[in-house]
């Protein structure tokens, strides 16, 4: 658990997905170490155990609502445990669980959404992506293993550049791409015929919660006219209506955007006084929110969706994780 | 950098003499000495010939002038006059701040001549710039240039600093994407000093020998194959009077630098200068002519760039990289791929496809037309229907209606090519015969060109160009013009090797096969077919992309092999056993494998360690063995949850026996015991593989054999512990 943690602080784990993942099969460990103490019931302690962990991942890193979302899953699987079974019993059960969920909602999600977004790739496209989302990644190298002919533009920005890790895994695979920083999302914009993002989560009035930057991408497709699909496993979404991207978000650090790694000419803020420090305020946001009316569709694992179509998806996904 | 220089001496007192008075100079060998760009340089020289529509020249004289050189001297040697004149009438005469000096000779036959002749003239004064007139790059000089004049300082007998850069050559054909041979050195990694330099290793051999005094006399010694030698020299003047001392130095690499690091008598020491994300190569074949093309087409050579470079001529960049003249008349149905330049007064037909391609000035291509990959000149003609891939075609050629060059086909000067004929893969055209004999020394062989007769041949052309249609209306269709050079017993195995068409799959397939059979032992087959997957990338620049052999076989390869990297850096890093669970699980969900392939690929990845870890004996290699399994067993257990995945390791394993690591072969029960020991492997796993086995045809029961008596025991104990329980 300490390990996860220390790599969502170090930022080694990134991606909602990964992170997740490793969250999930924390747990999954941590149950199978946990032994219940005398005089007390597997399901309330147990409860509260996971609760001190998720505290102290909280304080590596804030949580993502897919993370919530997960997490809330687990509780509930435990609070309903059957009060008949024995301690070992109940741990396989959990244990299982979780790797039913890793498998259910997010693996095979992931394999779901790829086939559906593959259907709207054609001949001769020009997808745009940005930053790296890992199921656009899988949607593109699952198109270009079909033999669809596309081009790709991965459009970046500072501080993360997490793009060009996914354009070198493109590039590796053999897709033409093209790589351009999201100040000249203008420029590149008028060829591009489709545009596929990720999400860290969607809300249930549509409002697509992701990567810092996403909001202007969809934006600026809306303007030309540019179909936008954002791909979302459904256990992303999340009930809350939220409208700005101010009032729940992460900060990052802020020296990431002051500085440049390796180009010292243009460190120009580097040998500000305290007193010059007092009237500059660095805002280093981790996330935006993309307000629905610029979002074309949303392909999640129960299929593409428009975005006023969410709270339907959330309600419905509820009731099955209670179910199962 | 002239500012630098001033500072410099203001501040450093002690040697004002060499930084202040002399302005940097540069050598530039306007002449290769080689015969690779045949037959097209036997009527231009090759520094002249057009890259991405500009003379290579200017490439390297545009750089050396951006990087602060004041002083070029350029030595031609073949079509010496050709250069002179194109120099004279080119902007370069007239820069201010650049002088550009042309040193004419007529009968050097190599690189060593030209620097002979240049010592004789005694005009160059201090440190320079040693660079051949076809190499493109944008990297800054003022870094590798400050730290030659530091080591000087320190070290007169430092003389002179390589540049080179990271270019990982194929695994497969022992080539650069440059189509240049894998390269050796030997570099020092904390004084960058080189120490060996090998171009011309014997693959067939299959290892390099090194001077043992080598490591006894260095700390620290990095060879590497990695490296692309981008011939640009930084060197001090002795440079030039060893030449002259040593006059049977002749090749530059082979012959000096090799000479410098053998001979220790005069220590002098040779430099290198690693540079990162700037550019620089050298156009040595016609592959690397592909290559660098490619490379400035996407800008990677920014700001040496047609749209940068021609600046009056107006050459506008569109997306996709595609470069159009001002005046090109497109048809409205022809269709222009990426990444495709097409120059001033070219006019393209209907239907046209052309992607990939450089087209030159003034040329006229009907309709119908398809063309890949090809760098046409200026001013051809092709006619309707004709096909090119992967094509050079020079000046003032004409393709009569129909033609079709297949891939590597060199058209030169003013050849024809008649109706509907179809020019064979790799053949070289020439209106000029081929020189029948040929010599072996590739150094001398261009002697017969460079003394005149070049001249002399043209001239004889000229009167000659009717017999010459008669007589060769065979060799290229009807109407056609021109000799279809026949190539040579031998080379003609290694001509793919060097073309601008890119590498056929079916001889990789083939280098593949007998890399195989060669080192089954060292390679896995999963490294050479990713590797194959790499190249094809390369090759993708031409629009040939059919990833057929995507298969899962494939993907569990370099699953494999990805797994096998993971657990050896666990193994190297000390990483913590339940880190590389979670990484190896990270892996499985990525490459969407079963818990099964992961106990496989752990288990084949600690034997190939302990096979490869050293070892003398087979009990040693038993203990290799032994440590590893118990170390990693942890790592191993928590992929086999079942008795279907250690059935899948026991096969592994025997698989492992059978092909890729025999010495296990003589240990298989002992190990087979080991695992069960660690439990790792149950006793039930172990018996249902033999189980399984009883059914199989004899070969395939050897190792069941070979474990028979560990099988008994178990079985045994089994019927003990039954008995027990009742």
């Amino acid at each position: 658990m300490n390990r996860v943690g220390l790599q969502y602080l170090a930022g080694d784990l990134s991606g909602g997905n990964a992170r997740c993942i490793a969250m999930l099969q924390a747990f999954q460990e941590a149950i199978r170490d946990y032994s219940t103490p005398p005089e007390k019931t597997l399901t309330r302690d147990l409860t509260s155990k996971i609760g001190g962990f998720v505290s102290f991942l909280i304080e590596c890193r804030p949580l993502s609502m897919s993370m919530g979302n997960a997490i809330r899953f687990l509780k509930s699987r435990i609070a309903r445990l059957p009060l008949t079974l024995s301690e070992s019993e109940a741990k396989t059960t959990l244990c299982s669980d979780i790797d039913r969920f890793i498998n259910e909602k997010i693996v095979l999600a992931d394999k779901v959404i790829l086939r559906h977004a593959a259907t709207k790739i054609r001949d001769g496209d020009v997808l745009l992506t940005y930053g790296s989302s890992c199921v656009v990644e899988m949607i593109l190298l699952y198109a270009h293993e079909l033999g669809k002919q596309f081009r790709v533009v991965v459009v970046d920005s500072h501080p993360m550049l997490e793009g060009q890790k996914l354009l070198r895994r493109l590039v590796v695979k053999g897709l033409s791409c093209t790589y351009t920083q999201l100040n000249a999302i203008s420029y590149v914009m008028h060829k591009v015929t489709r545009v596929f993002l990720g999400a860290s989560s969607i809300f249930s009035n549509g409002t697509v919660y992701s990567t810092v930057g996403t909001a202007s991408v969809a934006m600026v497709a809306h303007a030309f006219r540019v179909p936008v699909l954002v791909c979302c496993e459904a256990y992303k979404f999340h009930e809350r209506v939220q409208l700005d991207s101010i009032c729940f978000n992460e900060l990052g650090d802020p020296d990431a955007i002051s500085k440049v790694p390796g180009r010292v000419d243009v460190n120009y803020l580097d040998n500000l006084t305290d007193k010059q420090k007092e009237n500059l305020e660095l805002l280093n946001l981790k996330y935006d929110a993309t307000p629905s009316d610029y979002i074309s569709v949303i392909v999640t694992d129960y299929g593409m969706i428009p975005p006023t179509s969410v709270p339907v998806i959330v309600r419905g996904y509820r009731k099955e994780y209670l179910l199962i | 950098m002239g500012a630098q220089k001033k500072g410099a001496t203001a501040r450093v007192s002690e040697d004002p003499e060499e930084l202040a008075r002399h302005p940097l100079q540069a050598i530039l060998l306007a002449d290769s000495f080689t015969t690779k760009f045949r037959p097209i340089t036997l009527e231009r020289p090759k520094v002249l010939l057009p890259l991405v529509n500009i003379p290579m020249i200017n490439y390297t004289l545009a750089w050396l002038e951006s990087a602060g050189v004041e002083e070029v001297f350029v030595f031609c040697c073949a079509h010496s006059k050709q250069v002179i004149d194109y120099l004279e009438s080119s902007e370069w005469s007239s820069q201010p701040n650049f002088s550009v000096t042309t040193i004419e000779s007529h009968n050097s036959i190599s690189a060593g001549d030209a620097l002979r002749l240049i010592y004789e003239r005694n005009v160059i004064h201090g440190d320079f710039v040693l660079i051949s007139g076809d190499t493109v790059s944008n990297m800054s000089l003022t870094q590798a240039l400050q730290e030659h004049k530091d080591r000087r300082k320190k070290d007169a007998n430092a003389i002179m600093t390589m540049v080179v850069k990271q270019s990982k050559p194929s695994p497969i054909t022992q080539q650069s994407r440059l189509g240049t041979d894998e390269l050796f050195m030997a570099i020092n990694p904390v004084t960058k000093q080189l120490l060996y330099y090998e171009d011309k290793a014997e693959y067939s051999k299959g290892f390099i020998s090194l001077d043992k005094t080598l490591i006894a006399d260095n700390p620290s010694v990095i060879l590497h194959n990695d490296k692309q030698d981008c011939y640009i020299d930084i060197c001090s003047q002795e440079v030039l009077s060893l030449f002259t001392d040593n006059f049977d130095y002749q090749h530059l690499r082979r012959h000096f630098v090799k000479g410098l690091l053998v001979d220790d008598i005069m220590g002098y020491k040779i430099f290198t200068h690693e540079i990162h994300s700037s550019y620089a190569a050298r156009i040595d074949n016609f592959r690397s002519y592909d290559t660098i093309s490619k490379d400035i087409i996407q800008r990677w050579t920014y700001p040496f760039v047609p749209d940068v470079l021609c600046g009056s001529s107006a050459i506008k960049v569109e997306r996709q990289g595609t470069y159009r003249a001002s005046d090109v008349t497109l048809s409205r149905s022809a269709q222009f791929g990426s990444f495709t330049f097409i120059g001033q007064g070219t006019k393209i037909g209907t239907d046209t496809k052309i992607s990939h391609s450089v087209i030159g000035e003034r040329c006229t291509i009907g309709s119908n037309v398809t063309i890949e990959g090809s760098y046409i000149w200026n001013n051809v003609t092709i006619e309707d229907g004709c096909q090119l891939r992967n094509a050079i075609v020079c000046d003032g050629v004409i393709l009569k209606s129909g033609a079709v060059l297949q891939p590597g086909v060199i058209l030169s000067f003013k050849v024809v090519v008649g109706q509907q004929f179809v020019v064979p893969a790799y053949s070289k055209v020439s209106l000029l015969q081929q020189p029948t004999q040929q010599d072996s020394d590739e150094e001398l062989e261009y002697a017969d060109s460079t003394s005149g007769t070049g001249e002399l041949r043209s001239d004889k052309l000229n009167g000659d160009i009717a017999p010459d249609l008669s007589e060769t209306a065979s060799e290229l269709g009807t109407g056609g013009v021109g000799y279809i050079w026949t190539v040579f017993e031998g080379a003609y195995d290694e001509e793919w090797r060097h073309s601008v068409a890119p590498i056929p799959t079916d001889k990789l397939v083939k280098l593949m096969l007998d890399k195989d059979e060669d080192e089954e032992l060292l390679t896995q087959d999963g490294n050479v077919i990713s590797a194959s997957r790499e190249l094809k990338t390369d090759s993708d620049g031409n629009g040939s992309e059919d990833d057929d052999n995507e298969d899962s076989r494939d993907d569990y390869v370099s699953f494999e092999k990805e797994v096998e990297a993971t657990f050896l850096r666990a193994v190297h890093e000390n990483v913590k056993v339940d880190l590389a669970v979670l990484e190896v699980n990270a892996l499985r969900l990525s490459y969407n494998m079963a818990s099964v392939d992961c106990g496989g690929a752990i288990f084949y990845s600690m034997m190939k360690l302990a096979v490869e870890s050293p070892h003398n004996s087979a009990s040693e290699l038993h203990r290799n063995a032994a440590d590893i399994v118990t170390t990693w067993q942890k790592l191993l257990k928590s992929f086999l949850h079942d008795i279907d995945e250690e059935i899948e390791v026991i096969l592994k394993f025997e698989e492992m026996c059978l092909e890729s690591a025999k010495e296990f072969a003589a240990l298989f029960p002992q190990i087979l015991h080991l695992l069960y020991d660690k439990e790792i492997l149950q006793e039930d796993a172990i018996l249902r593989w033999a189980d399984e086995k009883e059914g199989a045809d004899e070969s395939d029961k050897v190792f069941l054999k070979r474990s028979e008596k560990f099988i008994q025991w178990l079985r045994e104990a089994e019927e003990e512990e039954d008995d027990e329980d009742e």
